[in-house]
């Protein structure tokens, strides 16, 4: 546990001071606060909350499979984990620690969409959850990909693709049938249909989520077994 | 206190250590010299776990955390301050934090505490490095390449820390292609050549052994006497 704990403060600290990546933890909900401000709210057309579910589905699916991605592979890279692990730190405490500082973050960043949507009582707990979900979902596959990579440079060439397709895929829907069907399949278009309707059902968007959860975990697993965590 | 016996390492086709053994002593300072490329790395990576070896045996009187490390490549975090760095460790090892300031007094890091490490020249990272190896203040010690590119102000500085260090029981294991350093730290060497040990001892039973004394002119003590720079 105290290792967890450890690792926790260290990472934390770590991302205060990494620019790039709190930008990313800013930014979508920034721009979802402009878009409404500036387009949603005056037009009423618009439903006030679709740049919040739409940015908070950018947000899901981008911010933090880059930031778990970036910080596994540059602790792999500098060898930083190497001292770790030489120091008797578990891979599952190291894991955690990470991991843990971006659900907290994505978890704040969560709650500041949720208010900025205006959701409230049951709104309020069906967003967090579906967010916390994909929230999880994205830092087991940035995780992956983190394992899976030898330097920064690879994680990024194999995070970009999966977090335009996840990140960007509910925002495709909205024009083109077969693209609704095809990314049904993943998180974060469920998520998006989740938060975006108030009366959806959350049986069917749990279900997608819940199995992405598995499949991502079995990868982790797998690559985990193939590439272990020595620096 | 460190023991290898005819350990082999290959990587693919190419043999890198060929029947390596050796053996040091409790509260030794020991140097395993070489020139780059001869083994060096890959015998601390051996002795450490972080590396199978092929064939052989080889055993530490020390569990991993009464280990310490420092190697070449240091592994700081650098957008973290000095004292965060140890903060790190001193979390994992489950110590007070008050001895990663005094760590950081041992290597004369104190008034770069609050300073990130992306700011700190390759000596004081070194000797930041140094501080996160001995934080726990472990019985065994290994150090790769301690002085590799640092002034002799600076380099001088780490042959004391090192020295203080043995004296207070710790066991060294330092690898080095620093013949001088070798000769006025350590208690016995070996020599590493294609992954073959073709020598051992005390560093002056074998210059007595190969007749091999000189006079030589000592630039680092005129540089020293010169500018008066010392670590401490």
């Amino acid at each position: 546990m105290r290792s967890i704990r450890a690792i926790y403060v260290k990472q934390a600290k770590d991302m205060f001071k990494n620019i790039p990546v709190l930008v990313q933890f800013i930014i979508y909900p920034v721009m979802a606060l402009i878009f409404t401000v500036l387009v949603a709210k005056p037009d009423e057309t618009i439903a006030d909350t679709m740049f919040v579910s739409m940015f908070s589905s950018i947000f899901a699916g981008m911010a933090l499979i880059f930031s778990a991605s970036g910080a596994i592979a540059e602790d792999r890279e500098s060898k930083s984990l190497r001292f770790l692990v030489m120091a008797g730190v578990k891979p599952h405490e190291y894991l955690l620690g990470v991991g843990g500082v971006l659900f907290t973050a994505g978890s704040v960043v969560s709650v500041v969409f949720a208010l900025m949507g205006g959701y409230a009582g049951a709104g309020f707990a069906k967003f967090l959850g579906f967010m916390l979900l994909s929230c999880l979902s994205s830092i087991l596959l940035g995780a992956t990909i983190g394992i899976a990579s030898k330097n920064q440079q690879a994680a990024t060439a194999l995070g970009t693709p999966a977090a335009m397709i996840l990140g960007f895929g509910p925002m495709i829907t909205m024009f083109n049938d077969t693209a609704k069907k095809i990314f049904s399949v993943f998180y974060t278009q469920q998520l998006n249909i989740a938060v975006s309707d108030a009366h959806a059902g959350v049986i069917k968007p749990l279900g997608v989520i819940l199995a992405n959860i598995a499949v991502l975990a079995a990868l982790f697993a797998l690559a985990y077994k193939r590439k272990g965590l020595r620096g | 206190m460190i023991r290898m016996d005819n350990v082999v390492k290959r990587f693919g086709e190419q043999t890198v250590l060929s029947g390596v053994s050796f053996a040091v002593g409790e509260g030794e300072i020991f140097g395993l010299l070489g020139p780059s490329g001869a083994g060096k790395t890959t015998i601390i990576n051996i002795l450490t776990n972080q590396l199978d070896a092929d064939g052989g045996s080889h055993s530490i009187g020390a569990g991993p955390l009464q280990t310490g490390l420092m190697l070449d490549e240091d592994g700081l975090y650098t957008r973290l301050s000095c004292l965060d760095n140890l903060n790190v460790f001193a979390g994992v090892y489950g110590i007070p934090r008050s001895l990663s300031v005094q760590a950081l007094k041992n290597v004369g890091l104190e008034d770069a505490a609050k300073k990130p490490v992306r700011t700190l020249s390759k000596g004081m990272r070194q000797r930041l490095a140094l501080a996160r190896a001995v934080l726990h203040r472990p019985k065994v010690l290994f150090l790769d390449e301690p002085t590799g590119g640092l002034d002799p102000a600076t380099a001088r500085g780490i042959h004391s820390l090192i020295l203080r260090l043995r004296d207070g029981g710790a066991t060294v294991f330092l690898t080095t292609h620093n013949m001088d350093e070798a000769y006025k730290l350590c208690d016995s060497v070996a020599l590493l050549h294609r992954g073959v040990i073709v020598e051992k001892g005390s560093p002056a039973e074998i210059c007595t052994r190969h007749g091999a004394f000189k006079t030589t002119p000592d630039l680092e003590a005129v540089f020293i006497k010169l500018t008066g720079v010392e670590l401490e």
